[in-house]
């Protein structure tokens, strides 16, 4: 351990490194005044002091302080060699800084006592001291990680911006990370969905499930799946992912095109309120199912919520850590609360409604995960036609003889060609049924003239069934088709299906068919999934749009 | 290729699963799918999770099945339809005839 010595009396710093070599201490060194002392102390960095009180250039006192100022953050023992022994002088030793005093002329034994003890805490001192470097490491590590996350996060667990308008919402996490997650994407048939979810605790555990789910969501989405399969596939994927005590509170909604209808699945989740334009509840979204996660694919329920609202109502979710926040009082939020404000402000924003949060919460920080999402039944029409499409016009030609008749039916490959285009899957579901109508029309009654009127008699499906694969396997003559436009300017799809057969009587047959009929239901559906629908020539063409 | 089907405990309810393509081409197998072991058969469910193509020929063969079984089946269902598909069962009005959801 290196000693410094400081004493204007060279006899007496004789004596104490004579004593300190003796009990094992060979590492001293002397300063006979107190600048000499903080300029040697600056080089040596020593170990522990031993400082008199009277020198000639300043006093022990004053040289106390310098040195403990010129130190690191670890300990440094000084100890107060001093001739005086009033009480006074003894405490001020202590007031300035020294850490003991050893009255002179010294005693040995309590002077190596009381340096073995000094060093000993020092040791201590050292040890915390490493201690604490190797804490602020890893905390620069641990944040350094958090960023990296962070960023991965802020672009995986992305949203469709030209949804914002549509709805209103804030999320207000309790750590740098959030355990709750808001996904919305615009659904490919107009519409769109969201979802509000919250996983088992917060911070960057419960956070890190957020990217599997949000990439799946957005996956499905854009497929148009229904939310039970939105639910069921992020239930399956979850359920793989998440240790055991882990899970995933999340409700899921559909808004249809028309901006009312609604498809509700909520997986323990509170309830989802449905106000009216007044401020009333009107329908109450409870969870039917256990969260995401937890049970397998066969024991998952499958009933989904449906609702049909009006222009003007109101959908409002929250995530529990809303409901659940306390006042300074420790009285928790409760949605009935929520209903108050709604109630007394029915156009109220969700910021106004975090804002009475805060007020109730008295500024107390949240234990939990804040999120709120209001959606106001609008029509979403307008969202429909804000989809990207490919700039590129394109013209497909089918044309099919009797071989190719025979083949099979080219109805799946045709949507899958068109729908393979930027922004035409939207249209895909609509399409398959529209072209799968037209053709069939075109084949089953243009070409091989069979009459639905068959399928009048209870087993008339099958007759009608069996005699069109008889007439298909004869047919030696025939031609079908199909010419698919697309002008990416007008944004329009048009379809024309030829055939060779005579054509029909279209003025007859645009009447409505009736519910009890089992056929004839054709051309009304095509005339509600299309733009217009138009019988050219003979009633053997037939031309259809889109508007994309 | 014949469609999944399901019998509850009780042989009461007949669950019938739709391939991802409802059209004509699955009239035989849908045939066979509603109409085989249905004895203790009182209620008939279609399930059309996994269906995303549907065109009228399908909402006709729904219809027959309705007409072939009435008097000995009591309720139908239609469940898990996705969006489009639910939007097609909407125009032709089928809330009507089936229990939708």
């Amino acid at each position: 351990m290196r000693i410094l010595i400081v004493d204007d009396d060279s006899l007496n710093r004789f004596l104490l490194v004579h004593m300190l070599e003796q009990n094992g201490y060979p590492d001293c060194y002397e300063a006979e005044s107190g600048h000499e002392a903080l300029s040697l102390a600056k080089r040596i960095q020593p170990e522990l002091v031993l400082l008199d009180v009277m020198m000639e250039d300043m006093s022990g006192f004053e040289v106390a302080p310098l040195l403990k100022a010129q130190t690191d953050e670890i300990y440094l023992p000084i100890i107060f060699i001093t001739a005086l022994d009033d009480e006074d002088s003894l405490v001020r030793c202590l007031d300035v800084g020294g850490d003991d005093f050893v009255a002179k002329p010294f005693n040995k034994t309590i002077l190596a006592a009381k340096i073995s003890a000094h060093a000993r805490t020092r040791e201590l001192s050292k040890k915390s001291y490493e201690q604490n470097q190797q804490l602020i490491f890893y905390r620069n590590a641990v944040e350094r990680e958090h960023k990296i996350v962070e960023h991965i996060f802020g672009n995986a667990v992305t949203n469709d911006n030209k949804l914002l308008p549509y709805l209103d919402f804030k999320l207000l996490p309790a750590t740098d990370f959030n355990g709750d997650l808001l996904l919305f994407s615009a659904g490919p048939n107009g519409g769109l969905y969201y979802l509000v979810g919250d996983f088992t605790g917060h911070g960057l555990a419960a956070a890190i499930g957020a990217l599997p789910v949000s990439q799946a969501f957005h996956a499905m989405a854009s497929k148009g799946l229904s939310v039970f399969e939105m639910a069921a596939t992020l239930n399956e994927t979850l359920l793989k992912l998440l240790p055991g005590d882990m899970f995933f509170a999340a409700a899921l909604v559909h808004v249809s095109l028309c901006g009312t209808r609604l498809e509700i699945w909520n997986s323990g989740m509170p309830d989802l309120l449905l106000f009216n334009a007044e401020g009333d509840v009107i329908e109450r979204f409870s969870s039917q199912h256990m969260a995401l996660g937890i049970l397998d694919a066969d024991e998952m329920g499958k009933e989904i919520q449906r609702y049909q609202s009006t222009v003007g109502d109101r959908l409002l979710a929250f995530s529990d850590g809303v409901i659940e926040i306390m006042d300074p009082e420790q009285n928790m939020l409760s949605e009935k609360q929520i209903e108050h404000w709604v109630a007394a402000q029915a156009d109220v924003t969700v910021t106004e409604l975090f804002e009475r949060i805060t007020q109730f919460s008295q500024n107390t920080s949240p234990s939990d995960d804040l999120t709120c999402v209001s959606y106001t039944c609008q029509s979403l029409l307008a969202l429909e036609h804000q989809q990207t499409i490919a700039p590129i016009p394109f013209h497909l030609t089918f044309e099919l003889d009797a071989s190719a008749i025979k083949e099979g039916d080219p109805v799946q490959s045709v949507v899958n060609m068109v729908c393979s285009q930027t922004g035409m899957y939207a249209l895909h579901a609509r399409l398959f049924t529209v072209v799968s109508e037209l053709y069939n029309n075109a084949l089953d009654h243009g070409v091989l003239k069979l009459d639905s009127a068959l399928k009048h008699s209870p087993d008339g499906f099958e007759a009608y069934f069996d005699l069109r694969t008889q007439r298909l396997a004869q047919l030696s003559q025939a031609e079908i088709s199909m010419t698919l436009t697309f002008d990416p300017v007008k944004r329009s799809l048009i379809i024309l299906v030829r055939d060779s057969g005579p054509g029909f009587d279209y003025q007859l047959r645009l009447k409505q068919a009736s519910l009890e009929d089992c056929f004839g239901r054709g051309i009304q559906l095509v005339a509600e999934l299309t733009d217009s629908v138009q019988y050219l020539d003979a009633g053997n063409a037939v031309e259809v749009m889109f508007n994309v | 290729m014949s469609l999944e089907r399901k019998f509850s405990a009780d042989k009461k309810q007949l669950t019938v699963v739709a391939d991802e393509v409802f059209d004509f081409g699955k009239v035989q197998d849908f045939r066979v799918a509603f109409s085989t072991d249905i004895e203790d058969v009182e209620e008939v469910t279609i399930d059309l999770h996994k269906t995303d193509y549907m065109d009228s020929s399908a909402l006709g063969m729904l219809l027959n099945m309705q007409k072939l079984l009435s008097g000995k089946v009591s309720t139908f269902k239609i469940t898990n339809t996705r969006p489009q598909v639910l939007k097609i069962l909407q125009i032709a009005r089928f809330d009507k005839k089936f229990e939708i959801s």
